[in-house]
């Protein structure tokens, strides 16, 4: 059996258990040994397991105790170690979230299982084993490895190597089979506060998928309506570069680079920007980077997929007029 | 009578003055470090020029530099007269009525009118100009100038004075008076440095902004409370004369932030002499004022006293990094550095594109005469890297040979500069060892950071060699001179002129490919800095004005069409400086305009 184990707050599901769920599902396929069962724990956890039971599963465990209310290693490993010692799963997958980063290594450790981490897919058999793959050396390498012993294992699985949207659905809602965990919150050793807020931003850049971002070619800070109405066009946000911010046209949490937000939309359109480290490492980890620009030389070329060089007050205007055309 | 009168008041002034004393001197001794000349020959050398000639004193402040040397000489003259003069009415020895006595008392006339002109300028500078220099006025600072014009005046009256009529006692006794008053608040106000200065002077490290390597098997830190102040931190404390160089030559200060060099060794003194040994420093400067250093070494070149304010700033930041205080910014820097080994967090494999796109070799000490060491601009900036291309151009013209080592990680500059000694030891040790397995002898770099680094700060780790910056080498070896045909300013960088001294040769070569070369305020030896040092290129937000702004403007005001640098982070500063205020003066870095001149002209 294989036991996809989901993570929650506040009653509030994590995104992420549904690619440890399409993970499961996809190792149940590979080895037979479907089909996936789904845990989740925490205080009240009715709504996120009735949400779970939709996908394509034997049941979903609801482990509940007063204890489990907020996360702390202590509770949720003893909670998950009588769990999966009772249910005894060949594999266990979790989304390698900072909670499961947090405390599945303690429970791999107190259960005596191995642990791999951070695993982006699923290498070819070696000797007949299961072997899963890991990105060693900074990301340069993929390295197929196997798990110690042949008792069951733990596995985190990595943001986005298995895509939510390959969760099979089920025909009909799964069991909910609820479980009174027994946690003892005397051994919980660690006093949870409240969640960590970031100072509020009015805009998060770091969560937009397309960017306009402007530059000093731009010239007036009347000029700005232009991007703007590219920006409206495009579905994007807008940001800038220093110049644009420290001038005040624009908020400094709109600034992008070394010092600013550090961004990877899916489209990095650069106006007038000439692409300075300072502002390249803030955005060079866009997956689309086009950049208008008068000076050929600009170092941004030298990180744009594609470049126009040009007058950015007449290559705009086009963009804008072909954009609303496509609509 | 008489005797018995001034025996008493010398033991008695003279014991208020040794109690003043001692309570400073037990400060310094419980204080930790030790105390050093660490080049005799180089301490000889200051104390001539910045004591005995007060080239310090009178380089920035001519006409009032020239007022204080003539109060000092004058001092100086008058201690053997002083001194004869008190052992005579103790009753001791009375060489007073000597031919050669005599002699000395007329030569010192010229002395004391020396001396009542310089005191006067002084005295009218400091009530009537007040500079922003010198902060508010100081009553006692008034007081102690009329004491010394009344010691002249005394002195001078006494020639027309008999000395047995009753005039001539009560003379005698008024100078007698004034020089025992003056000597109880010595220790107490900046006249101290008449005492201390030599000393700090000659205990001053001959190289700037010289800070110790943390011993991490003592567990040293770095400081946190007033009690881990060095010895020569205290005794810098007890000495500073308030003359405002510090402050009106610091970049933050005179972009309207809190840092004020002089204010952080002043403060040192109150915490000090107010046994506040366990407060944190953090607590006794303004809250920040420590990240708003560039490091640009300023305050402590230009001190005429000796004082080193970057050790203290330094070791104050790692004490502050050391608990976890030190700014965001920075704290992703770090991780930059320790994950990746450079300032940005980029992967080393566009290092190597670049390196394989302009056909470096890979450094052989049998082949290379130098390791062309890249940097992190040089390897990860595109704007820079075009300078570097115009250097490799050049320097295979002249036929000089060079190769780079496959890998580089971050000379470890801005951690040190930050104070992240931890980050810094690891990435200098990482960077020898390779540099001793590769035989590297001589080293060529673009960045004025990394010449400091690689030479000076890496020499305390037991690793020399020959640091050379790129300017410097292309001012020695580029034969020919064009004819000028081109206006360009230099902005010195802080780390090639104040820290390398290299002055002369930048501005040659600049001569050498045809420029003019125009002069901005603040150049030379004494640059204003552009902003970036000390990691404020991580800086979120500055305070006041941008130092970078502040620096452009000066460089614009010259009128020149174009600023010439010779630094990567001076680039991006002024670069950013110059989009931020849309002027069409241009800003290039040296090995640039250079091959441009070159390549123009032939």
């Amino acid at each position: 059996m294989i036991l996809a184990v989901a993570e929650q707050r506040e009653g509030t599901l994590n995104r992420a258990s549904w690619e440890a769920i399409a993970a499961a599902q996809r190792l149940a396929a590979q080895t037979g040994l479907g089909p996936v069962r789904i845990a989740i724990a925490g205080g009240e956890v009715a709504a996120s397991a009735a949400s779970l039971a939709e996908a394509e599963c034997a049941e979903v465990v609801a482990l509940e105790a007063a204890a489990l209310g907020a996360y702390t290693a202590d509770g949720f490993t003893a909670a998950l170690a009588r769990l999966l010692e009772a249910e005894a799963p060949a594999f266990a997958l979790f989304a390698h979230t900072y909670q499961a980063r947090d405390f599945v290594p303690k429970l791999a450790a107190r259960l005596g299982w191995p642990l791999v981490t951070d695993v982006t897919g699923y290498g070819e058999p070696f000797e007949g084993r299961r072997t899963f793959t890991r990105l060693v050396f900074q990301g340069k390498l993929a390295a197929d490895v196997v798990a110690e012993g042949d008792g069951p294992c733990l596995v985190t699985v990595q943001a986005g190597a298995f895509p939510a949207d390959g969760v099979a659905r089920g025909a009909s809602p799964a069991p909910v089979r609820r479980v009174e965990a027994t946690a003892d919150s005397s051994a919980i050793r660690q006093k949870p506060e409240p969640p960590f807020q970031e100072a509020k931003q009015a805009v998060d850049l770091s969560q937009a998928s397309r960017i306009v971002a402007v530059g000093r070619g731009i010239k007036e800070q009347s000029k700005l309506a232009l991007v703007e109405e590219l920006a409206r066009a495009l579905g994007a946000e807008i940001a800038a570069s220093r110049p644009i911010c420290d001038a005040g046209w624009l908020p400094l949490e709109r600034q992008v680079g070394s010092s600013g937000q550090t961004v990877s939309p899916k489209l990095y359109l650069a106006l007038g920007i000439s692409g300075a480290i300072q502002h390249a490492v803030g955005m060079k980890g866009s997956r689309t980077i086009v950049a208008i620009n008068k000076d050929a030389e600009a170092p941004i070329f030298e990180l744009a997929d594609y470049g126009i060089v040009g007058d950015l007050f007449e290559v705009v205007p086009e963009l804008v007029k072909e954009l609303g055309k496509s609509k | 009578m008489e005797t018995l009168i001034l025996w008493v008041l010398v033991l008695v002034f003279g014991g208020l003055f040794a109690w003043q004393v001692a309570t400073r001197v037990r400060l310094i001794r419980r204080a930790p470090g030790r105390l050093g000349v660490a080049d005799a020959g180089a301490a000889a050398g200051r104390l001539l020029r910045e004591v005995v000639f007060q080239s310090k004193v009178i380089a920035e402040r001519p006409l009032v530099g020239l007022a204080h040397a003539l109060v000092f000489w004058g001092f100086v003259a008058f201690a053997g007269y002083t001194s004869t003069e008190f052992l005579a009415g103790l009753g001791l020895v009375d060489l007073t009525g000597t031919a050669a006595f005599r002699f000395y008392s007329l030569a010192l006339v010229p002395f004391a009118i020396a001396v009542l002109a310089g005191i006067l300028v002084l005295l009218v500078r400091r009530v009537v100009f007040r500079p922003e220099a010198l902060g508010k006025l100081s009553g006692e600072s008034v007081v102690i100038g009329l004491f010394i014009a009344a010691l002249m005046v005394t002195f001078l009256l006494d020639f027309r004075l008999a000395g047995e009529s009753l005039g001539g006692r009560v003379n005698w006794w008024v100078h007698a008076l004034v020089i025992l008053v003056f000597l109880v608040l010595i220790p107490g106000s900046k006249h101290f440095h008449l005492l201390l200065s030599p000393i700090t002077i000659a205990l001053e490290s001959p190289v700037l902004g010289e800070v110790r390597n943390l011993d991490f098997e003592k567990e040293e830190i770095g400081y946190e409370t007033v009690a881990h102040l060095e010895r020569k931190m205290v005794l810098d404390a007890f000495t500073c004369v308030e003359c405002g160089r510090c402050q009106m030559n610091c970049p933050a200060y005179r972009t309207g932030k809190l840092l004020n060099p002089k204010k952080l060794i002043l403060d040192n003194e109150d915490a000090l002499l107010a046994g506040k040994l366990d407060a944190p420093l953090k607590s006794i400067y303004d809250e920040n004022v420590l990240w708003q250093c560039t490091t640009c070494g300023a305050c402590e070149a230009q001190c005429p006293v000796g004082i080193e304010h970057l050790p203290l700033i330094i070791n104050a930041r790692r004490g502050l990094v050391s608990n976890g205080e030190a700014p965001d910014a920075l704290g992703a820097m770090y991780n930059n550095l320790e994950r990746r080994g450079n300032i940005w967090g980029l992967p080393q494999d566009q290092r190597q594109k670049f390196v394989a796109a302009s056909g470096l070799e890979t450094f052989d000490a049998s082949r290379h005469e130098y390791l062309m060491w890249l940097g992190c601009a040089g390897s990860y900036d595109a704007d820079f890297q075009k300078s570097l291309r115009s250097l490799f151009d050049l320097l295979r013209r002249l036929e000089v040979t060079f190769g780079v080592l496959e890998k580089e990680r971050c000379t470890g500059d801005p951690a040190k500069r930050t104070g992240n000694e931890y980050v810094y030891q690891e990435l200098a040790n990482a960077n020898i060892e390779e540099f001793r397995a590769a035989g590297v002898r001589k080293i060529l770099t673009s960045c004025p950071h990394c010449v400091k680094t690689l030479g000076p700060d890496y020499r305390l780790l037991g690793f020399e060699a020959e640091v050379v910056h790129s300017s410097v080498l292309l001012s020695r070896t580029l034969p020919g001179q064009l004819p000028a045909s081109d206006t360009v300013v230099l902005h010195d960088p802080c780390y090639l002129a104040r820290y390398a001294g290299h002055v002369d040769e930048p501005r040659d070569l600049l001569r050498r490919v045809g420029a003019t070369v125009r002069e901005p305020v603040r150049n030379r030896h004494n640059p204003f800095c552009c902003g970036a040092g000390g990691g404020l290129l991580f800086e979120e937000r500055e305070e006041g004005q941008r130092i970078s702004q502040t620096r452009f403007e000066q460089l614009q005001a010259t009128g020149a069409p174009t600023i010439v640098t010779a630094c990567p982070f001076c680039s991006i500063m002024l670069k950013g400086a110059q989009a931020s205020s849309n002027a069409t003066t241009q800003v290039v870095d040296i090995t640039s305009y250079v091959d441009g001149r070159l390549k123009s002209t032939s």
